[in-house]
């Protein structure tokens, strides 16, 4: 029982980073179509990037920390400005092709600048581990998803309220209309690309924090696209909602099956979700059919 | 205060759909720009607007004037600012935000919150269905009601010239005929102008104090609603009428223009 409710929770606040994670794919997919492929590639730079601070040049937390945001920010707007603006008005494929290119040359930049392939942040967040229930978890867990789902309600806040927030859904649906409300669709997309650096960056220390920064890393950002491909492409809801689903069920399949089947099941098991999922609702879950009136 | 002076316009660096167009717009007045399918209609206005390079065409000739300054060159952001804003053919409300979102985003470059939460008003006194519907997702609004909120949108922009691309299209006639009086409304009210497309000639024109005709590409006839309302080609074409108005078939029109062309 211990075991159960242990693999539930840790399960749930893992699957809570995989949804933020996702966010930054569904964010730069909502507004300009364009997959981001170098997601998890984006998750490793700055959780290295992190590292770079407070291990390398030992900076203090309060410094270090809001350093990875603004390295996460400044690396969005470089990618948006110089990877993807020049290709406006190219065939879409193009686009992600490009995603795909900056996410080889992050990873590239990452192993000539730490070429020691694992590490470990200190430890962020107190040591002691809370009991709940019979079981007990360590605070790197609960810290996560509580970041997480905050992260989550002030980004669901800005898109509802903010007058940017608001132009970036209307991006969503219709780029022409948007200029001609004389919105600068280019600032729409450098700041969705600032934003999903943001999440994978603030995703990526949480994923560090629990288990360390390994290479394992771009396979959480391809967690997160099993992610966004359950909850449908453009969904935030689907976001949250089936981030905690693959989270409970990498976990509990991990844990039970492992010994069954044998080590690697854990890494299998969202994708065999996905694909079931796939069968029977296409858009995912939550995922936005175009409105058709006629 | 808009000026064209016989603009050319070539879509992606080969297909020239302008021929030197030149017309202009006097402030507060409504002008109609009347023309068949594929004339140049809205080409014209992404012309203006600076929507025409996103869709990978380009000015390349002649000059485009507001207030005696040239904007052919410039963003349409830049233009927009300038105060011109063009509410696209078609309806094109953004479909998952609610109606007040939809107008939120048409005033998203200005600054004076006040005024905007004032026009907002506004723009539910012309539109009061709208008001009703302000929670509404503007995807699942009638037709009638998403050209109302096009054009509300455009409204919360502030501007001094507001292009319509065919508002009337594909509307029941009362409809046509409530959102017309608005527009009146608008430009007598708020003094903007307003620049019409239409192919619903007769709508236009009650409203319209100048209008053009379209022809691939060129101004073939231009003059005041009255002239136009009187002119005879313009009732032969395009409100279906000949001299003694009478309807005429189809294909007498088509033999018609067989027969005589404008250039
Ligand atoms: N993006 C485009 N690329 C190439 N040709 C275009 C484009 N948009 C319009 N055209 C062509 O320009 C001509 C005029 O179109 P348009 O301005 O839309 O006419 P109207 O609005 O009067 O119906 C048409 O022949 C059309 O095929
Ligand atoms: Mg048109």
């Amino acid at each position: 029982m211990a075991e159960f409710l242990q693999y539930v929770i840790t399960g749930l606040a893992v699957g809570m980073v995989y949804a933020l994670i996702a966010l930054g794919f569904a964010l730069v997919w909502k507004s300009s179509s364009v997959a981001n492929l170098a997601l998890g590639q984006l998750v490793l730079i700055s959780s290295w990037f992190t590292y770079g601070m407070l291990v390398q040049a030992s900076l203090p937390y309060w410094l270090g920390l809001p350093l990875t945001i603004l390295f996460a920010l400044l690396l969005g707007w470089i990618i948006e400005r110089f990877a993807l603006r020049p290709l406006v008005a190219q065939p879409i494929l193009s686009l992600i092709t490009v995603t795909l290119g900056v996410a080889y040359f992050l990873e590239g930049v990452v192993s000539f600048i730490w070429p020691m392939s694992v590490a470990a942040l200190p430890r962020i967040f107190p040591v002691e581990p809370v009991h709940i229930g019979p079981a007990v978890v360590s605070q790197e867990y609960i810290w996560a998803a509580v970041i997480s789902l905050a992260l989550f309600g002030l980004l669901s806040l800005f898109f509802r309220y903010h007058r940017m927030g608001v132009a970036m859904r209307a991006t969503a649906d219709d780029q022409l209309a948007v200029q001609a409300c004389a919105i600068p669709v280019t600032s729409v997309f450098s700041t969705s690309w600032m934003f999903a650096c943001v999440v994978a960056a603030i995703g990526g220390v949480l994923i560090s924090c629990i288990g360390g920064i390994t290479f394992g890393l771009v396979e959480t950002g391809l967690k997160s696209f099993s992610v966004v491909i359950l909850g449908g492409l453009n969904s935030f809801v689907g976001c949250i909602v089936a981030g905690p689903i693959i989270g409970l069920c990498e976990n509990l399949g991990g844990g039970y099956l492992t010994p069954l089947i044998g080590p690697g099941i854990k890494d299998i098991i969202p994708f065999i979700i996905i694909i079931i999922v796939m069968f029977i609702k296409p858009y995912g879950l939550f995922g936005e059919t175009r409105i058709e009136r006629i | 205060m808009l000026k064209l002076n016989n603009i050319e316009v070539v879509y992606l660096n080969v297909v020239k759909v302008l021929h030197g167009i030149s017309m202009g717009v006097e402030d507060c007045s409504v002008v109609a720009l009347l023309g068949a399918n594929g004339a140049g209609k809205t080409t014209t206005l992404k012309a203006i607007s600076g929507l025409l390079r996103t869709e990978e065409g380009e000015v390349t000739d002649g000059s485009i004037e507001w207030d005696g300054e040239r904007i052919d060159r410039k963003t349409a952001v830049e233009i927009g600012k300038l105060g011109i804003v063009q509410a696209l053919e078609g309806r094109r409300v953004f479909g998952h935000l609610n109606t007040e979102e939809n107008l939120l985003v048409g005033a998203y470059n200005r600054r004076d919150h006040y005024a905007v939460s004032e026009d907002m008003s506004m723009a539910y006194n012309y539109f009061p269905r709208l008001k009703q519907l302000r929670r509404n997702i503007a995807g699942y609004l009638s037709g009638g009601e998403q050209q109302m909120l096009v054009i509300g949108r455009a409204m919360m922009a502030a501007p001094r010239l507001m292009m319509l691309d065919e508002p009337s299209l594909g509307l029941a006639p009362m409809m046509v005929e409530e959102i017309y009086d608005i527009i009146k409304r608008f430009n007598t009210e708020k003094e903007t102008s307003v620049l019409l497309v239409e192919q619903n000639v007769r709508v236009a024109l009650n409203i319209a104090h100048y209008g053009y005709v379209m022809e691939n590409g060129r101004v073939v006839l231009d003059g005041t609603a009255d002239f136009l309302r009187n002119n005879e080609d313009v009732k032969e074409f395009y409100m279906g009428l000949s001299a003694v108005g009478a309807k005429k078939s189809y294909r007498s029109v088509k033999h018609y223009k067989r027969r005589k062309r404008w250039l």
